[in-house]
């Protein structure tokens, strides 16, 4: 026994798996905030990160524009198809708009939950442990970005902020496994239906939309936006569309299988999404 | 060569790891997933052709600085990263310090992180993947460009690691 607690080594080793026991179950915890300490080393490194990262999208841009001119030929041709119907409908938004405003004026309600804040933020980095997929940005709690704050691109929704630091914050792609990635959104139809957007299938690259109504009629190709109601998301934020409706294990209600509008990988900006609502509420509050 | 090189070194291939992950972020093929584990080889290497208490040292706090910005579970690689360079001290005193047995090492070592970390992510259940689907889908592609990178790479970085090792006990009065 004497012998066992003489050995240093092995002192030394258990303490430390126990030291790394006790820091993964204090990670674990679902913290509002990080440490100062870590905000402080997290912005140095997204500092350095990004004088270097310039150099290296400038050579990686090189190669994909070369790759980019072997089909501009055609995909030319496909938007000037395109660019007709645009026209259209460009003239088509400009008219609902202004309806939209009249009839808002006329009923004296102001804010929507469809107004929104952009925050523009350049990606320099992404988790290269690759468990999780998040993304690093530039932009931090000083240019207004606050935790669980939904994260845009031009073709949709990505994923929503994790962790805030002065200068950066940590985004986690709606692929990223967790519970707690939760977001209310509803499908697109003559009657708009309701559901949670609950998890990622890894295996057919589509998210699962649980908790829908067992009785509503869902078709394939319809259009899931983010409901607003869960809190910080913005109404109208494009999701994807729905690919395949099952019934849950207990046929209580329906799940849908939405294939995401945007791309989870090749992402260079980001648009970080900051409700109006809220804003107005906290200038209320002071 | 300056005496920041070590350092130097070791941060670039830190911040490189993510970035090249974030501009080459398409599984390969459409299914690989390649990990990088570039810091993973220069530690080892390090360890075996500088010293163990540089490879330890810079193992921690290498660890720490990617357990707080990347992957924000602390204490994971902060424990792997010494525990690595401290296994592979102690078997040098058994093997010959050469290129071959530094990148012997360090596949050895890519290999327990890989089957580490997924380890770690099970039992907080942070993936639903399954044994096959991580061995075939992450684990035999990372290791195998690794293989391929630790090739090309091992004798330079082995020349370089040794020279630089030399000229600081040169130049240290003591």
């Amino acid at each position: 026994m004497p012998k066992f607690f003489l050995n240093k080594r092995l002192i030394i080793l258990l303490v430390s798996l126990m030291v790394l026991v006790a820091l993964i179950g204090f990670s674990l915890k679902d913290r509002s905030e990080l440490t100062w300490m870590e905000k402080f080393v997290k912005d140095t490194v997204v500092f350095m990160q990004s004088i270097v990262h310039k150099p290296a999208q400038l050579v990686a841009g090189f190669f994909e524009n070369v790759n980019d001119l072997r089909h501009t030929y055609e995909e030319n041709k496909r938007l000037k198809a395109h660019l007709e119907q645009y026209v259209l409908l460009q003239s088509e938004v400009e008219s609902l708009k202004k309806e939209n405003e009249r009839l808002r004026e006329l009923l004296e309600k102001k804010e929507s939950l469809r107004d929104f804040l952009a925050i523009q933020a350049t990606v320099i980095g992404r988790n290269p442990d690759r468990w999780k997929e998040t993304l690093i940005v530039n932009k931090g709690s000083q240019h207004g970005v606050e935790k669980n704050m939904a994260v845009i691109t031009p073709q949709g929704l990505i994923g929503k902020v994790r962790s805030v630091s002065p200068f950066s914050a940590t985004v986690q792609l709606l692929s990223a496994k967790d519970r707690q990635n939760r977001i209310s959104a509803f499908i697109q139809g003559d009657e708009n239906v309701f559901g949670l957007i609950e998890g990622y299938d890894e295996e057919r690259e589509a998210l699962l939309l649980k908790r829908i109504p067992y009785d509503a009629k869902i078709k394939k190709g319809q259009r899931v936006f983010t409901s607003g109601l869960g809190g910080i998301f913005p109404k109208g934020l494009f999701i994807g569309e729905v690919e395949e409706v099952v019934a849950d294990e207990y046929g209580l209600t329906q799940i849908a299988y939405v294939k995401p509008a945007a791309n989870f990988y090749d992402i260079d900006d980001v648009i970080i999404v900051k409700r109006k609502i809220d804003m107005v509420q906290e200038e209320e509050e002071q | 060569m300056n005496r920041f090189f070590l350092s130097s070194l070791v941060t670039v291939v830190f911040l490189f790891e993510s970035i090249i992950v974030q501009l080459f972020s398409y599984p390969l093929f459409d299914v690989y997933l390649l990990v990088p584990r570039a810091l993973l080889i220069v530690l080892v290497f390090m360890t075996m052709f500088v010293g163990q208490a540089e490879g330890m040292t810079y193992g921690f706090i290498f660890g720490l600085l990617y357990d707080v910005v990347y992957t924000e579970i602390l204490g994971a690689y902060t424990f792997a990263f010494p525990l690595i360079a401290y296994l592979v001290a102690k078997a040098m005193n058994i093997l010959h310090k050469n290129a071959w047995t530094a990148s012997f090492f360090s596949i050895v070592a890519i290999a327990s992180v890989e089957w580490y970390t997924y380890a770690i992510q099970l039992v907080i259940s942070g993936t639903t993947m399954s044994a096959p689907t991580f061995f075939q889908v992450r684990f035999l592609p990372t290791l195998f460009i690794h293989t391929i990178v630790i090739l090309l790479i091992a004798y330079p970085l082995k020349q370089t690691l040794l020279k630089w090792g030399e000229k600081q006990d040169e130049s240290s009065p003591m």
